[in-house]
């Protein structure tokens, strides 16, 4: 276990420096659209918030911390008392896992496949595509995160944004429910890319893409932004099976991320339950969420596929 | 009072050790979720009366400095004897003084006995002080503390349970089967509730209009510690006021069916000491019951609370422990991850509002913000929402 307050003072300092909890180079979060040469502005913009392209990043990062958490020092397995900081914010080299790197391209080029698909043309604001300050709010850093969220906010309006599609829970309920709060004369309309599919009608028919599957709802789409039926919508229109865990929808289990950096050890631990759960259901688990894909990936076994929803309704077998 | 947030994550890391403690951990709750979930499914009238409930706390909460005012001369006329405490040092110097030295002690189990940190005051005053809530004289015996509201030995298994019962009350089990381990605590018990001098009770709800007491159990201890010894203190935080009788039993009701006990087998309403007037209509008190009724009301930190456009959400808690059963943290840490009484979503504010916002703010960073605890609430309080706070506060301190 981290000192938490060691850990807070670690995603200030690099959010001061870096705009980002942790090193992470700005083209990072761009470069996948860098191909397909979208508009860069316009009313309806895609906005990650980098949630996605962090993932990589953050994997490292716990990894490293894990190996902390689980080191012996002076008898007691506690790394609260200063190890953070005599490591350095220096010390803490953050590789992004390839792999990982090339996933998350994937999912979000299928994003833009898919707008496109039913008929929503978006413009993406490349270096604007900035971090959404969420963990800066989770973890009640509010004055940081407010002139965090003003910079975000003024960046999407010069871009000419009425309306902002976001690809994961958090930024969805980020952008939607709490800037308003903290954003002066907020007027953005954010709508998840998975509501604007289900609402607009599309149907992905994949064939004999079609399978069982079993859904995580992630919390903040089920629990604080009512993105429920969605997700089952447009999974069943393309031909899957939707099965339900024992704990879904508006009960839906956590998936341990948000912990991951405080303690890994716990949120793998919690990320065991969910994922045992889940696949008693069906071996292919779908996510929507880049954290909870990462922290269930990272407890499944082989024999079990955990998968973007982006990736199924774009036809990418499981 | 006070607590270490830093000494709470290392119990925190050695329990993720503890096999024994994760496996009864998650027994408890997978039990009490399905539990819950199918009483709520089967009983939609018990959302409705959860909805009144709501409604009935919100009232109090806005009216709090004029619901103890009237609680207190409601208290008066059913002849029991008000006190207020306005920390916790008060309440057990009142108590002290009621109880003295030298006595048996009978408790009830009470969340804020634990808060003020009752039984051991009372014991270093020379009284013998038991707790004959099986759950909680677990507890008493390993030395701990309550690891859920309503089930404090959540975190025992049989084994484990069955062995401190036969070694520390020295009697002799035959097997290891529970219903010999609770025969064995009954007769144990009965032996010291007869011969007590005093009994001491927390309280699920207070009605203001008549001073009664609502106690809601499935045990019958809470009756006979209440009823048998001549002198009864009932331990009231001041949250639990609520205007009406009717009000207080509704609290009793959700409490139980949340806690997952529904039917509870027994509610209490203890409205003054016992009397009798069969003869030539002479009151005369202590009839077969308490001669005297001591209820002590403690602030310790919530009429503050009730003034903060956040925290006074909180004052609705009606103790149910519900949200612990439902969180993925507490599932793993119990109340450990807590303060020195109260644990898990609801203890943890509990705890910034008793002892200390910023310690508890460094522990509120364990919360994933999953909302969880918010969903399953029956009275909607924001927890998640008033954790997230907690931590701005401790992000603030450092």
């Amino acid at each position: 276990m981290l000192n938490p307050i060691e850990v807070v003072k670690l995603v200030e300092d690099n959010m001061r420096r870096y705009g980002f909890p942790f090193p992470v180079p700005r083209e990072a979060v761009y470069s996948w659209a860098k191909p397909l040469k979208l508009p860069e502005r316009g009313p309806v913009i895609l906005y990650t918030g980098a949630l996605y392209q962090l993932t990589p990043y953050i994997a490292s990062v716990v990894e490293q911390l894990s190996t902390i958490e689980g080191s012996r020092v002076s008898g007691i397995a506690l790394k609260l008392s200063g190890i953070l900081s005599s490591l350095g914010v220096s010390r803490l080299v953050v590789r992004p896992k390839s792999d990982m790197v090339s996933v998350v391209e994937r999912i979000l080029k299928s994003i833009v496949g898919l707008l496109e698909r039913s008929g929503v043309k978006v413009a993406y604001p490349y270096e604007d595509d900035m971090y959404s300050g969420v963990l800066l709010y989770d973890l009640g850093l509010d004055e940081l995160f407010k002139g965090h969220a003003v910079k975000v906010y003024k960046a999407l309006k010069s871009r000419g944004a009425e309306l902002i599609v976001t690809v994961d829970p958090h930024t969805t309920h980020i952008m939607r429910s709490v800037y308003p709060r903290y954003v002066d004369g907020y007027d953005l309309k954010v709508k998840s890319y998975l509501e604007i599919l289900a609402e607009g009608g599309a149907e992905f028919k994949q064939g004999s893409i079609g399978g069982r599957v079993v859904i995580h709802d992630p919390c903040l789409y089920a629990r604080f932004e009512n993105v429920v039926e969605h997700p089952r919508k447009l999974l069943s229109t393309a031909g899957f099976e939707v099965l339900e865990p024992r704990r879904s929808r508006k009960m839906t289990y956590c998936c341990g991320g948000p912990i991951e950096g405080l303690t890994p050890r716990m949120a793998k631990m919690i990320a065991k339950t969910r994922f045992e759960e889940l696949r008693e259901k069906s071996k292919t688990i779908v996510t929507l969420c880049p954290i909870c894909y990462t922290n269930l990936k990272a407890v499944a076994e082989d024999d079990v596929d955990v998968v973007d929803i982006a990736l199924l309704l774009s036809g990418v077998k499981p | 009072m006070t607590f270490n947030s830093l000494q709470a994550y290392q119990e925190i890391w050695d329990a993720l050790s503890d096999s024994e403690f994760q496996e009864a951990l998650r027994r408890a709750s997978t039990t009490s979720q399905v539990k819950v979930e199918e009483l709520l499914a089967e009983r939609r009238d018990l959302l409705e009366l959860c909805r009144e409930v709501v409604e009935a706390k919100k009232r109090s909460v806005d009216l709090l400095g004029e619901l103890v005012e009237r609680a207190y001369r409601s208290l008066e006329a059913v002849k029991a004897k008000p006190y207020y405490a306005e920390e916790a040092e008060e309440a057990r110097r009142i108590i002290g003084s009621i109880v003295g030295s030298g006595k048996l002690v009978v408790m009830a189990k009470s969340m804020a006995a634990m808060e003020v940190g009752l039984r051991g005051y009372l014991e270093s005053l020379g009284n013998e002080v038991w707790e004959t809530d099986l759950g909680e004289l677990l507890v008493q015996l390993e030395g701990s503390r309550p690891m859920h509201t309503i089930t404090p030995a959540a975190h025992m298994t049989r084994l484990k349970a069955v062995k401190l019962i036969s070694e520390k009350l020295g009697v002799k089990l035959k097997s290891d089967s529970v219903e010999e381990a609770v025969k064995a605590v009954r007769e144990f018990l009965r032996g010291k509730i007869v011969k007590a001098d005093v009994g001491v009770s927390g309280a699920n709800a207070l009605a203001a209009d008549t001073g009664a007491i609502v106690l809601v159990e499935n045990e019958s201890n809470i009756r006979l510690v209440t009823s048998t010894p001549p002198i009864h203190i009932a331990l009231v935080p001041i949250d639990k006021i609520v205007p009406t009788l009717l009000d207080a039993v509704k609290v009793a009701m959700v409490q139980a069916a949340y806690a997952g006990l529904y039917p509870p087998t027994y509610i209490n309403i203890i409205a003054g000491p016992s009397s009798t007037a069969d003869i030539e209509r002479v009151r005369v008190y202590g009839a077969q019951g308490p001669r005297e009724l001591h209820v002590v009301l403690l602030d310790n930190g919530r009429m503050k609370a009730s003034k903060d456009t956040l925290l006074k959400e909180q004052l609705r808690c009606i103790r149910c422990g519900r949200c612990q059963y439902e969180c993925p943290v507490w599932v793993h840490t119990a109340n450990k991850w807590g303060g020195p009484a109260y644990g898990g979503p609801m203890g943890l504010i509990w705890t910034a509002i008793t002892v200390d916002p910023i310690e508890t703010g460094k522990l509120a960073y364990l919360c994933l913000g999953c909302g969880r605890c918010d969903a399953s609430c029956p009275v909607e309080i924001p927890l998640s929402t008033i954790l997230r706070h907690l931590k701005s506060v401790a992000s603030r301190s450092s």
